[in-house]
């Protein structure tokens, strides 16, 4: 069976690729940090429950707090990505969920589970005692899994070749096990979520501490250290995940491939001073080194798709039709709407008053 | 056909959408009406500055959190999902041309998120009106959440202008948005109440428990005038043809819009119910009772709608299969395995057909239909299908079915998959040929030396079918006659119609109607031949099945001296094929006679086409006749003038299953099958290589020449069941000669015209002009002797040959003449002219030798 000629032939595109691919790159970066935040913080609280309890309360208190939050802005900010990976990718990323169908619906009712579970984290964390560990393990576990069935699709959905296996399994069971790229894959987004909830945790009693909250400082240095730690982890499996891809996407002879190890390059020199700011519990500059990593680190990622499809499709190919205006009105709702949020979140925050204050 | 698909057997038919989407849409509807439910409720405790109510907008403000969070984001995720998985073809579309309504929805999704978040985690903590204005903000960006769907799920199914100018904006702003968008607004302010009474009737405080509840009550019964009124816009603004789709023409549909309309005046009936003063429990359980009603409610709705569109998922432009309506035909031409990308069949033999059969059913049939499952169970629908009956309905499913989509693929894959469904998944067969042995009768002696008599006896029906269950359905009853001639030999033979007594004796092992009567008697005289009165004959007698009971007939003069013995054969062709399609057996050896089981479905069939009742009036003991209600000429049955007569109605309904199958589509239920077990077209025409069209015309001529009849009576149900109909001896309708069914027939002499060898092989579209001209009644040129004297019956001409050999079927040209051909042939007037004969008699060129001897 030739797997060229089962790739679904795609529909056109109203306005140029280069919309839709950037609006992927920029949606899909939001997203990833938050599910780094989601995922990330939900591990170390599991983690951080094994410790005594006056030990890491604090932390996992917050932690707790705010991961339905976290849950509820990864999901949202997930829709953009798979709305304008459809666009340009449909006819791939639909042909493999068909494959691991099973799998892929399998994520609403994980996440669901996860999502409602959080809540009872939130709302029931005194009352869960010890339970706490069971609870903030099964949210990790089922977010891991979430993980693991999303880097199976996107390594799938890259390898139209794994793609004949659906002949002898039809059921939506497969995954792509096989692929040498798959594991250290999904355990370089798993750890870089560790590292990055870890700085997120960092994050939020640095703001404490800056309001003056005294105990705040040890759990800047808690965060940051499980950031230093994880990232530094990471350059291992990094490793492990170069050592993985096909010889011949590394090269300087193609614009991708060049292009491809100028950002893992970039990528890999920022994150190096990130570990030692994190090291430093310097919450900002690891910040602002880890986020253009992960920038860089996404425009890698977007490069290695376009050099594993190479053999099989370009963006550029998409038929297109043009329509514009949707696009203008879009654009008009995306400001707005950001500045909308933007406007309520400090009108809250100026209308508010002391907590517990009611206003009749 | 660019797909994979997901093969679910349990779970086909779009199980997992509806688990999936029935809750979300509920969810997400309140998730809007609630939005304005909680700043209203809240405005309302600061007019009354009631600190309780206050407290229970907090908490409900919290609930709705949850499930509008947790269940409602979560399945609407689910419902993304699940589409791509099962129908990504048209998740493409609606991706690809919507792809910015999609993200501004998202950036309302976001808006939604934030201002929610900050709504409730600020309650109490900000000056009300501030804290309000978070809460419309909130109800504004779901309000446009909804605005945006909205357009998407009206574009699939009223694309309206989309179709012509492929304009985002036609398809956005489609002929049902509005009403579409004002009948969700005013349902999400209906479901707001309702999920709002279920938290208010656990208010524990009473006061305010009715205060509240009332409150909730009246979100139900506002709203619900200005949301009937939006659902008769809704329903206006549907084209025409969908309406009637939806509203009169699907039976399946009638459960959803029955449901629908019942629910509407319990929600009010809760409503009102509710606002007075019931004792906590009770009204706690009906809240909860109301709520879930409110699903039921918004179920049905989606129900309709969904099922309103079938067979499209977009309407007009991608049927359910996802194959775009433009392909259809050239699917049908070049066959769909080969076109679809992901098949392994692409060509099918005998030793692939079910695995392609298979990779069909994948493609055209799993999007609609579970195997075993609750969605549309193909199993059940198909039980009743031979796989060859189920081919023969899979080529017109889409006529009468106007759910179903054409069939989009070549006629081999056609089979292939009725031969998956019917055998592979419902273990049934199509009938095997025929094995039977020869039927051996002793011939009568006849010594043309001394004999001075010939007895002649035929049936003058020779594929009188029967189809009848004793006291539940009656198509056509048992029932054959023998007729006779006594011919005296001489000179100048004569007809003996005087003096002498016909009998006949069915031979041993038959009986009659009451299965006890031994079948014999006297043959009544009528002028120049005798006949037996109308006999039910059964096609089986002890020695098992048999089609043709051998009658002994004995003419006697006056002293009881026996003058002339002959035997003839009374068909009694029960070979229907209505358990082809109809389930049940096919009687004995699953070939012949109508199964009780067989009459149930065609009864049950009746009633869901033609909106009768006769299944629960047969199940109550009263048994169907259809010359009651349906006009048929062989039984002088005038039945009800209104509608087609039985032949018409029959014909014109099959015939749009077996289109184009030339005499194949007569045999399905005839017993015309040369490999039939009745083999019931047996005679000479047979031989040389003539079938059932030759004569009667292919069925779409057949059936459009009875409903061309009933159409100049002025009945104008035969426009549906002609309209898919094509001739096929012409290319205009109006060339095809109206008929009366068992009156206008083919004749011999239209082809073998002044009775020489004829210089067609067909002749269709010319009839005898009334009944006295049926070859039946004909006779030569003397007048009295009858043709089928010495030709036989209809479709058992001399010399007839069958499964039961020659013998059987030519017994007196056997006795007279020791040659099976007509008798007299080859100049033998020896069987009854005592003198050589010079002249040609009884008709022109007689004396010529026999051509297919």
């Amino acid at each position: 069976m030739d797997s060229a000629a089962l790739i679904p032939t795609p529909d056109a595109i109203p306005v140029s690729w280069g919309w839709f691919q950037f609006f992927l790159l920029l949606t899909f970066f939001l997203h990833i940090l938050l599910m780094n935040v989601m995922l990330g913080t939900a591990f170390i609280a599991f983690v951080s429950h094994f410790r005594r309890k006056a030990q890491t309360t604090p932390c996992t208190e917050v932690i707790s707090g705010n991961l339905p939050f976290a849950i509820a802005f990864a999901v949202n900010f997930g829709v953009a990505p798979l709305l304008f990976v459809q666009v340009l990718f449909g006819h791939f990323i639909y042909a493999s969920s068909i494959l691991m169908a099973v799998f892929w619906l399998s994520i609403v009712a994980l996440l669901a589970g996860a999502y409602a579970l959080a809540y009872v984290y939130k709302y029931r964390y005194a009352q869960l005692g010890s339970s706490q560990l069971l609870v903030s393990g099964l949210i990790t576990l089922l977010l891991l899994a979430i993980a693991f069935f999303f880097a199976n699709n996107i390594s799938m959905m890259q390898a139209p070749t794994s793609w004949t296996r659906f002949f002898d399994q039809p059921h939506g069971l497969l995954l792509n096990l096989a692929d040498p790229m798959l594991l250290p894959r999904y355990l370089h987004f798993m750890v870089s979520a560790v590292a990055v909830g870890g700085l997120a945790i960092a994050l939020f009693f640095h703001w404490k501490q800056k309001k003056g909250d005294q105990g705040a400082g040890p759990w800047v240095t808690y965060g940051c250290r499980w950031f230093s730690y994880a990232t530094m982890l990471n350059f291992a499996i990094g490793l492990w995940f170069l050592v993985a891809l096909p010889k011949e996407i590394l090269t300087t002879s193609t614009a991708t491939g060049l292009l491809l190890l100028v950002t893992l390059g970039g990528g890999i020199v920022l994150a190096a001073p990130a570990i030692i700011f994190g090291l430093a519990s310097r919450v900002m500059p690891a910040i602002v080194c880890i986020l253009a990593t992960v920038a860089l680190m996404i425009l890698a990622r977007s490069l290695l798709r376009t050099a594993l499809l190479a053999p099989w499709f370009s963006v550029s190919q998409l038929p297109m039709s043009p329509a514009y205006s949707p696009l203008f009105f879009f654009l008009v709702f995306l400001v707005a709407g950001l500045a909308l949020i933007v406007w309520m979140i400090r009108f809250a925050r100026r209308s508010c008053t002391e907590e517990g204050e009611v206003h009749l | 056909m660019n797909y994979p698909v997901w093969q679910l057997d349990f779970f086909g038919g779009g199980l997992l959408v509806i688990l999936i989407a029935v809750f979300h849409v509920y969810i997400s509807h309140f998730a809007v009406g609630g939005g304005l439910f909680l700043v209203l409720a809240e405005r309302k405790a600061h007019r009354e500055n009631n600190p309780d109510i206050l407290a229970y907008v907090r908490k409900h403000a919290r609930f709705f959190l949850l499930i509008t969070m947790v269940a409602g984001s979560m399945s609407g995720v689910g419902i993304w999902f699940i589409i791509s998985l099962l129908n990504p073809a048209a998740t493409s579309i609606l991706i690809h041309t919507f792809v910015f309504a999609w993200a501004s929805e998202w950036v309302f999704f976001l808006i939604e998120i934030v201002s929610l978040f900050l709504y409730y985690y600020t309650f109490g903590r900000m000056e009300h009106r501030r804290h309000q204005l978070i809460g419309w903000i909130y109800f504004g960006s779901a309000w446009m959440s909804l605005f945006l769907i909205n357009g998407i799920i009206g574009f699939m199914l009223t694309p309206g202008n989309w179709l012509q100018d492929s304009n985002f904006w036609s398809g956005f702003f489609n002929p049902s948005f509005w009403p579409s968008l004002f009948f969700r607004t005013f349902f999400a302010l209906i479901i707001a109440g309702l999920f709002g009474l279920v938290t208010a009737t656990w208010i524990k405080d009473a006061h305010l428990r009715i205060t509240m509840v009332r409150f909730c009550a009246r979100w139900l019964l506002l709203p619900f005038l200005f949301f009937v009124a939006s659902g008769y816009w809704y329903r206006a603004a549907l084209p025409p043809e969908l309406q009637q789709m939806i509203f009169a023409r699907m039976p399946s549909m009638r459960l959803f819009v029955d449901g629908f309309f019942l629910c509407s005046p319990v929600l009010v009936l809760g409503g009102l119910l509710l606002a007075i003063r019931l004792p906590a429990g009770l009204s706690r359980s009906l809240a909860v009772l109301l709520l879930l009603l409110g699903q039921i409610y918004m179920g049905c709705f989606e129900f309709i709608r969904e099922g309103g569109r079938r067979p499209y998922i977009i309407r007009d432009f991608m049927y359910s299969t996802s194959i775009l309506t433009k392909d259809a035909t050239r699917f049908q031409s070049e066959g769909l395995l080969r076109t679809a990308k992901w098949t392994r069949n692409q060509e099918i033999n005998e030793t692939n057909k079910r695995a392609a059969g298979r990779e069909l059913y994948n493609l055209l049939c799993l999007s609609c239909h579970a195997i075993d499952g609750p969605m549309r169970d193909i199993k059940k629908l198909t039980a009743p299908y031979t796989p060859s009956g189920l081919d023969a309905m899979i080529s017109g499913l889409h006529i009468f079915h106007r759910a179903m989509p054409p069939f989009t693929g070549s006629v081999k894959e056609r089979g292939a998959l009725a031969t998956f469904i019917a055998h592979g998944l419902n273990g049934r067969s199509d009938p095997t040929p025929v094995q039977r042995a020869e039927k051996k009768v002793e011939i009568p002696p006849f010594d043309p030396k001394t004999d001075q008599f010939v007895l002649l006896a035929w049936s003058p029906l020779g594929m009188h079918s029967v189809a009848e269950v004793k006291g539940l359905l009656s198509l056509i009853p048992p029932g054959n006659t023998l007729q006779a001639q006594l011919i005296q030999r001489g000179e100048t033979p004569e007809i003996v119609n005087q003096g002498v007594t016909l009998s006949y004796q069915m031979e041993d092992g038959f009986a009659g109607a009451d299965e006890k009567t031994a079948l014999s008697g006297v043959m009544m005289p009528e002028e120049d031949v005798f006949a037996t009165e109308e006999k039910a004959l059964f096609f089986v007698s002890k020695q098992g099945f048999d089609p043709y009971p051998v009658v002994t007939i004995e003419a006697r003069d006056e002293n009881d001296v026996l003058l002339a013995t002959t035997k003839a054969v009374a068909p009694v062709p029960a070979e229907m094929g209505c358990s082809n399609c109809h389930g049940g057996s096919g009687g004995l050896n699953d070939r012949a006679g109508l199964s009780r089981a067989t009459a149930l479905n065609i009864l049950e069939t009746h009633d869901r086409f033609s909106a009768t009742a006769l299944l629960p009036a047969a199940l109550s003991g009263k048994a169907i006749r259809c010359q009651s209600c349906h006009a048929d000429p062989l039984f002088r049955a005038e039945g009800d003038k209104a509608r087609l007569n039985l032949s018409a109605s029959i014909h014109g309904f099959h015939a749009n299953y077996l289109r184009g199958r030339g005499a194949e589509a007569c045999a399905f239920c005839h017993p015309s099958s040369p490999t039939g077990a009745t083999s019931g077209l047996r005679d000479i025409h047979t031989a040389v290589g003539l079938d059932c069209t030759n004569c009667h015309g292919g069925i779409e001529d057949h059936a459009l020449g009875l409903l061309r009849h009933e159409q100049q009576e002025g009945k104008g149900q035969v426009n549906e069941l002609m309209a898919h109909l094509t001739p096929n001896s012409s290319k205009s309708l109006d060339k095809i000669a109206p008929r009366k069914p068992w009156i206008n027939q083919p004749d011999c002499l239209h082809c073998h015209v002044d009775y020489q060898p004829p210089e067609t092989d067909t002749v269709t579209n010319t009839w005898t002009k009334d009944e006295q001209s049926l070859y039946r009644h004909r006779t030569d040129e003397s007048g009295r002797l009858f043709c089928a004297a010495c030709h036989s019956s209809p479709h058992a001409l001399y010399p007839a040959e069958n499964l039961d050999g020659a013998q059987l079927n030519a017994l007196q040209p056997l006795q007279y003449q020791h040659n099976p051909l007509p008798l007299g042939s080859n100049r033998n007037c020896a069987v009854c002219h005592t003198v050589a004969m010079e002249d040609e008699m009884h008709h022109a060129h007689i004396l010529r030798d026999f051509r297919n001897e």
